[in-house]
């Protein structure tokens, strides 16, 4: 399985809208995502920066949050999405 | 374009862009720009009073924003809760209001399309649409 990371802010409401939907999809699936919070800890946002040129043109030309990429393919999803098209675009990973 | 800093010869308004006004927008003098190194413009709005921003002074501040425009703060006062504490907490960790729902890059000029309120009238959240609202959701379309 393709390596999943999903990029959020503590205190995005986006992220705390798409954070239970994520775990139900973990359990349901079993497949889970590497989390990294990226406005306390550099190292998680200079991982997310290490992805701009792939992620920033698929979320608007910058880098938001949250945002669900898979480190292999550079695929990328951004933004709070319903549970279904979550799941849809795992199953294309 | 360059944006540089201009001081009004008359009240000492600091004005920082592309161009100086033409009428003063403090004191109403006409062609009253002079333009100045960004050191000076430091060293007048230093000695300034410090406007201290709590969350609340800050929410005012954007209320009186939004009032008179198509938008206004989110109703949702428990969005609009986190969204301000992440802001401050922002400004606090890495300098400026920046948005807590996209990261900064460190380059300087690109990190200050996320300060907030940020020009979200062009955004494709906001843009042509009905219940339009900011990336984050802290302005929203009026009704």
């Amino acid at each position: 399985m393709a390596k999943l990371l999903m990029f959020h802010g503590r205190d995005c409401p986006h992220c705390k809208k798409m954070m239970p939907l994520v775990e139900r999809f973990e359990q349901e699936t079993g497949i889970r995502f590497e989390k990294y919070e990226v406005w306390h800890d550099e190292k998680n946002a200079d991982l997310m920066r290490s992805y701009r040129d792939d992620i920033a043109p698929k979320c608007g030309g910058q880098l938001r949050v949250p945002t669900f990429f898979n480190a292999d393919t550079k695929d990328v999803l951004c933004g709070d999405v319903e549970y279904d098209k979550l799941k849809d675009w795992v199953a294309r990973q | 374009m360059k944006k540089r800093y201009w001081r009004c010869f008359v009240c000492n308004d600091i004005h920082y862009g592309v161009v100086p006004p033409e009428l003063c927008p403090t004191c109403k003098a006409l062609n009253a720009y002079v333009e100045i190194t960004a050191e000076e413009a430091r060293k007048i709005l230093g000695g300034g009073p410090d406007a201290v921003f709590a969350a609340g002074d800050f929410q005012k501040a954007i209320e009186r924003f939004t009032a008179g425009n198509e938008f206004m703060v989110n109703p949702d006062e428990d969005k609009v809760e986190t969204l301000l504490r992440g802001i401050f907490e922002n400004e606090q960790n890495h300098g400026l209001k920046y948005c807590p729902c996209r990261l900064r890059t460190k380059d300087w000029e690109e990190d200050l399309r996320i300060i907030c309120p940020c020009n979200f009238l062009i955004h494709e959240t906001y843009k042509g649409k009905p219940d339009g609202e900011c990336w984050c959701g802290l302005f929203v379309r009026r009704k």
